[in-house]
């Protein structure tokens, strides 16, 4: 089983220790895991793993969109804290056409809702899941882990 | 050689910017509003040789008079933009074969 992890716009802290934690926990779930970013989210993600202890498979976000087909991931992860992110969400969704996973954050609570409006008006049968926050992982982990609890 | 948005926007000058580091949403309806003609496409699809990025139904806009386009053009860190810059008529058929609606 392959799972596919992808990162926004770095500017959200809590998105480099999550990408972390989803890369782990898919990993012990039994999915061969890479994450698609830009390569400033690529960078900090990297950092995090100086020893590398994850084995973290990273891969660049646009070259990925360019080559990406259905079929190719099993299980698509979408941090989706930002506008654009909701849009690259939606598209990775539609061409891969396979389950789905939106863990929606921002600390503007509007702005959670516009995002979840955005992924609920492209006809998307992504489970969302959707929190306040912004510097504090532990809501979005909270939301990840009942993610991945629904999946089993 | 096929048409390359990435590369045409890093080379050429020769296009203007409508709206940038905007909402998709906000770019889709300056589409609609600036262009005569619109073909909608699918996220993914391929445009002017790249995916396009946004939520469905996608908005490109076609001027013919000019012979340009308008096209949402998505980046994480920078938002959503609208370009619009001259491509060959064969191209502007590819795009409208595209189209959904």
């Amino acid at each position: 089983m392959k799972a596919l992890i992808l990162l926004g716009c770095p500017e959200t802290p809590s998105q480099t220790p999550m990408a972390v934690y989803a890369f782990s926990k898919l990993t012990q779930s039994g999915y061969d895991v890479t994450i698609a970013a830009n390569p400033a989210a690529s960078k900090l993600v990297k950092v995090s793993d100086p020893e590398n202890y994850y084995n973290l498979n990273i891969v660049d976000l646009e070259r990925t969109l360019g080559e990406v087909k259905e079929g190719d991931y099993d299980l698509l992860v979408g941090f989706v804290h930002k506008d654009a992110a909701a849009a690259f969400f939606v598209t990775f969704d539609q061409i891969l056409n396979t389950k789905s996973i939106a863990l929606v954050f921002e600390r503007d609570l509007d702005l959670v809702g516009e995002f979840v409006d955005m992924i609920e008006e492209s006809g998307s049968k992504a489970k969302i899941y959707a929190v306040r926050a912004f510097h504090n992982p532990s809501p979005i982990k909270v939301n990840f882990d009942k993610a991945l609890k629904e999946l089993e | 050689m096929s048409f390359c948005l990435d590369t045409y926007l890093q080379q050429s000058d020769n296009y203007e910017i409508h709206a940038s580091k905007a909402g998709f949403k906000d770019c889709a309806m300056i589409i609609r509003f600036k262009a005569d003609e619109i073909v909608y496409v699918k996220p993914g699809d391929q445009v002017l040789g790249v995916r396009v990025i946004g939520i469905p139904p996608i908005p490109i806009g076609i001027d013919d008079k000019k012979g340009t386009v308008f096209i949402p053009y998505t980046k994480p860190c920078h938002g959503t933009s609208v370009v619009e810059l001259p491509i060959d008529a064969e191209e502007i058929d590819k795009i409208r074969e595209l189209n959904t609606q």
